[in-house]
C-alpha cells in the first residue's frame, strides 16, 4: 500500500477525526441529523480496529499494510448521475435531495437504516466522510424506463461513494454504477443501501473497472419486502483489490434476492466476495452465483452465508461459487455456508469448485487449430456464459464480453 | 490414387507412452504410410491402441512419443503442437467428442475456421458455408446455436465432428470410430458427407470396428492393430475376414490368445 501524500490541513488522521468531520459537514450546510450521523460514525471509526483475518469474512484478505488515514479524502468527489426520472421520482445527489422538500424526508428516514454507520471500520469511514452521495427514489408504481447510470471517475486519495435506493411498492428501477479510476493509489470505501418495498423490482449492476492501484471495500445491503425482487450483479475486472460484501435481508413473504458476480483476475489482483442471504420471509427465495477466472498470480476469495431463519418457512435458496484457475500461480478460496434454522425449506443448495482448465476441452479446441490463448479465451467465455447471459447483467453484456476478451488477450495464462 | 502420389502421413517405428505414466507404453512400434488420395482403415480389438495412435498424430499432450517419427506432408511434426498440426490440415474426429459448456458451436467453428485459414472469415461467408454443411449432413440449424457437444446424442456428436471436418477441409482426416453409434440412415449420411469432402490431395485414416462403413468409404488398405502393433495389413477383404471370423484367428496365429500355441 502506498501512502498518499499528506499535504493539506484535512489529510491524515485529521480528516477522519470527529471534530474535522463535524466542521466539514457544517461547512456544507448539512442538516443536523446528518451531521450527528457523521459524528457518530467518526467516533466508531476511531474506536474500531482494522478487521483482522480472525474475522471470518476477512480471513484471506491481508490488510496489515493498509492505513486508511494515510489516504486523503477527495472532498470534491461526486459521480455523474444520468437518468430519465418518472414523475415524482428522483435520481441525483443526496445533497440535491436534501434541498428538495419532496425528497428530504425520505432520505432522512431511510439513510443509515440498512447499513448502520457504526458497524465496521470501512463502513464507519464511509459514513463519516462520504461525499457525492447518490439518491434514487422510485415512487409507488413508478417505473424508470431506462437504467440510471452512475459514473464514478476517481483520481488518487480516498473516495467514499454512497448510494441510497428507495423503491416503493411495485416500482421498478435499474442502476448501473461504472467504477473507474486513474493509475494513482486510491482507496474506495463504499456503501449502498437498498430498500425495496412490496412488489418492487431493483436491479443494481456494479461495473468494477478501477485503475491498477485501487483498493475497493464496499458494502451493498438490501432490505427486500414482500414479493419484492432485488438483483445485484458485480463485474470485478479492474483494480488491485475489490472486496465487496453483498447482502440481502430477505424480509418479506415471497421476496427474492439474486446475486451474480464475475471476477477476471490477472497479475496480483485480489477479488473478495462476501455474500449474505438472510431469509426471514416465508416462501422467500434467493440465488447466488459467483464465478472467477484467474490468470497470473491473481486470487479470489468467496465466503457466503445462506441463513434461513425460523420464520422463513418454505424458503428456497441456492448458492454457487466456481473458480477457474488459468495459471499455476492463481489461487482461490471458497466457503459457502448454510445455516438453516427451520426444517421447512423447499430446497437449499450450495456448491463450490476450484480447479484448473479442463485439459480435454483445451485439447479439443486446439485440435481444431485454436492456439492455446484463443482456446482459453473461448473456455473462459464459456465458463462465464451462465452468469453473463443472466438478465441481471443484460445491460452490460456485450461490452463486458469485449472487455473480458481484451483482458485475456494480454493476461498471464 | 496412384502409388506415386505424395505421402501425406509417414509414421516410422513409432512408440508412444502415457505422459503421466511413462512406464506404460501403448504404441509399441508402428510404421504406416498414407499417400494423397488413399483411405487406410485400422481395425483392432478394444484397447489395442487405435485411439492412442489417432490422438498422438493429432498432438495430444496426454501421450508422449518415446521414439520414432511422424511426418506430415514431408515435415517432421512429431513434436509440433496440436494447434499447429490442425492449422496445417490435420483433423481428428474424436471417438468421444468433448462437451464444452457455455461455448456455442457457431462461435467455436468460426474461431476454428479463422485459425485454419489464418484470417478473419467474413460473417456472411462463414454462415453460408455453415448452412451448406449443416444441410449436407442433414443437421438442423439449431445445432449451431447449441453448446459444443452439450447434450448431443451419440449420433449427433459424430455428425457434429464431420460438420467441423466439412468446414475445416483437412488434408489428413483421422476418423476414430465415427461410425459407432450411428443408425443406418445416419451412417449413410455421414459417410456420404465424408465422401463429398474427399479431394485427391487428401488422406484418410479410418478407425472402425465394423465393415459396414467400408461399403461407403472404400479403403485402399486395412491394418489390424493388436497390442500396439500393426500385425497384419491387407486390402478391403481383410475387413470382411474380421467381420466374419473376429480377431481370434489372428490372435491365435500370434500366440496372443490364451491357451493357444504360437504358430
Ligand atoms: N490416458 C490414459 N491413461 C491410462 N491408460 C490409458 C490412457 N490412454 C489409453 N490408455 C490405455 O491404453 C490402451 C489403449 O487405449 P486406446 O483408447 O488407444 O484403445 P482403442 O484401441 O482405441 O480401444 P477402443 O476400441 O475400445 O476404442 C487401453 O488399455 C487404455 O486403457
Ligand atoms: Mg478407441
Amino acid at each position: 500500500m502506498v501512502d498518499a501524500a499528506s499535504t493539506t490541513a484535512t489529510t491524515g488522521s485529521g480528516a477522519y477525526a470527529e471534530a474535522q468531520v463535524s466542521a466539514d459537514a457544517l461547512g456544507r450546510g448539512e442538516p443536523a441529523w446528518l451531521v450527528r450521523s457523521r459524528e457518530e460514525a467518526a467516533r466508531a471509526f476511531a474506536a474500531t480496529p482494522m478487521p483482522t483475518p480472525a474475522l471470518r469474512p476477512w480471513k484471506y484478505t491481508e490488510l496489515s499494510g493498509l492505513d486508511i488515514e494515510s489516504f486523503a479524502p477527495d472532498a470534491a468527489f461526486a459521480p455523474l448521475v444520468i437518468a430519465s426520472v418518472p414523475t415524482g421520482g428522483f435520481a441525483g445527489s443526496i445533497a440535491g435531495a436534501l434541498d428538495d422538500a419532496a425528497q428530504a424526508g425520505a432520505v432522512e428516514a431511510a439513510f443509515g437504516s440498512v447499513v448502520q454507520g457504526t458497524e465496521g471500520k470501512f463502513v464507519a469511514a464511509n459514513a463519516a466522510r462520504w461525499s457525492g452521495g447518490v439518491f434514487v427514489h422510485a415512487l409507488r408504481g413508478g417505473v424508470f424506463a431506462t437504467p440510471v447510470t452512475v459514473d464514478v471517475r476517481a483520481g488518487g486519495g480516498a473516495i467514499f461513494p454512497r448510494m441510497l435506493v428507495i423503491a416503493e411498492a411495485n416500482s421498478e428501477v435499474t442502476i448501473i454504477v461504472r467504477n473507474r479510476s486513474t493509475a494513482a493509489p486510491l482507496l474506495v470505501a463504499g456503501v449502498v443501501e437498498i430498500v425495496a418495498a412490496e412488489g418492487a423490482r431493483v436491479r443494481l449492476l456494479l461495473d468494477g473497472d478501477w485503475g491498477a492501484a485501487t483498493d475497493e471495500f464496499t458494502t451493498v445491503r438490501s432490505r427486500v419486502g414482500r414479493n419484492a425482487d432485488v438483483q445485484v450483479a458485480s463485474l470485478a475486472i479492474g483494480g488491485h483489490m475489490q472486496k465487496q460484501h453483498i447482502e440481502a435481508l430477505i424480509e418479506g413473504e415471497g421476496a427474492n434476492s439474486l446475486i451474480r458476480g464475475i471476477a477476471l483476475g490477472d497479475g496480483d489482483q485480489h477479488f473478495d466476495f462476501v455474500t449474505l442471504q438472510d431469509h426471514m420471509g416465508a416462501k422467500s427465495t434467493s440465488d447466488v452465483e459467483i464465478k472467477s477466472a484467474l490468470a497470473g498470480a491473481s486470487r479470489s476469495v468467496y465466503y457466503g452465508v445462506t441463513r434461513v431463519e425460523t420464520t422463513a418457512k418454505g424458503a428456497a435458496a441456492n448458492q454457487q461459487n466456481r473458480n477457474l484457475l488459468l495459471s499455476d500461480h492463481a489461487k482461490a478460496d471458497s466457503d459457502p455456508v448454510l445455516e438453516i434454522l427451520t426444517s421447512d425449506v423447499i430446497r437449499c443448495g450450495h456448491g463450490a469448485t476450484v480447479g484448473p482448465v479442463d485439459g480435454e476441452a483445451l485439447f479439443y479446441l486446439q485440435s481444431r487449430g485454436l492456439d492455446r490463448r484463443s482456446a482459453l479465451k473461448l473456455l473462459v467465455a464459456g465458463f462465464f456464459a451462465s452468469v453473463l447471459g443472466d438478465a441481471a447483467f443484460a445491460a452490460l453484456a456485450d461490452d463486458m464480453q469485449e472487455r473480458v476478451e481484451r483482458k485475456l488477450a494480454v493476461a498471464a495464462l | 490414387m496412384s502409388k506415386t502420389s505424395e505421402p501425406i502421413l509417414e509414421i516410422r517405428d513409432l512408440k508412444v507412452s502415457i505422459t503421466d505414466k511413462p512406464a506404460i507404453q501403448i504404441i509399441k512400434g508402428i510404421d504406416l504410410m498414407i499417400r494423397a488420395g488413399e483411405v487406410h482403415t485400422i481395425m483392432g480389438p478394444n484397447g489395442s491402441g487405435k485411439s492412442t495412435l489417432a490422438s498422438t498424430i493429432a498432438g495430444s499432450p496426454v501421450y508422449t512419443v518415446d521414439s520414432g517419427e511422424i511426418r506430415y506432408k514431408g515435415c517432421d511434426i512429431t513434436h509440433a503442437k496440436a494447434d499447429e498440426r490442425a492449422r496445417d490440415g490435420v483433423f481428428l474426429s474424436f471417438q468421444y467428442p468433448t462437451v464444452i459448456p457455455g461455448v456455442t458451436m457457431v462461435n467455436f467453428m468460426r474461431e476454428a475456421l479463422k485459425a485454419r485459414r489464418g484470417a478473419e472469415v467474413p460473417a456472411r461467408e462463414f454462415l453460408g458455408e455453415l448452412r451448406e454443411t449443416l444441410a449436407q449432413l442433414k443437421m438442423g440449424e439449431e445445432f449451431a446455436r447449441r453448446y459444443v457437444n452439450d447434450g448431443f446424442s451419440g449420433g449427433e456428436k459424430k455428425r457434429a465432428e464431420i460438420l467441423q471436418m466439412g468446414l475445416l477441409k483437412p488434408d489428413l482426416a483421422i476418423l476414430d470410430e465415427t461410425d459407432s453409434g450411428l443408425d443406418v440412415d445416419a451412417l449413410r449420411t455421414v459417410a456420404e458427407g465424408v465422401n463429398a469432402l474427399r479431394r485427391p490431395e487428401m488422406g484418410i485414416l479410418l478407425i472402425t470396428h465394423y465393415e459396414r462403413i467400408l461399403n461407403y468409404i472404400h479403403p485402399d488398405f486395412v491394418h489390424i492393430l493388436v497390442a500396439g502393433r500393426i500385425v497384419r495389413s491387407g486390402d478391403a477383404s481383410l475387413a470382411q475376414e474380421i467381420e466374419a471370423e473376429g480377431y481370434d484367428p489372428i490372435l491365435k496365429a500370434l500366440g496372443l490368445l490364451e491357451g493357444a500355441a504360437a504358430s
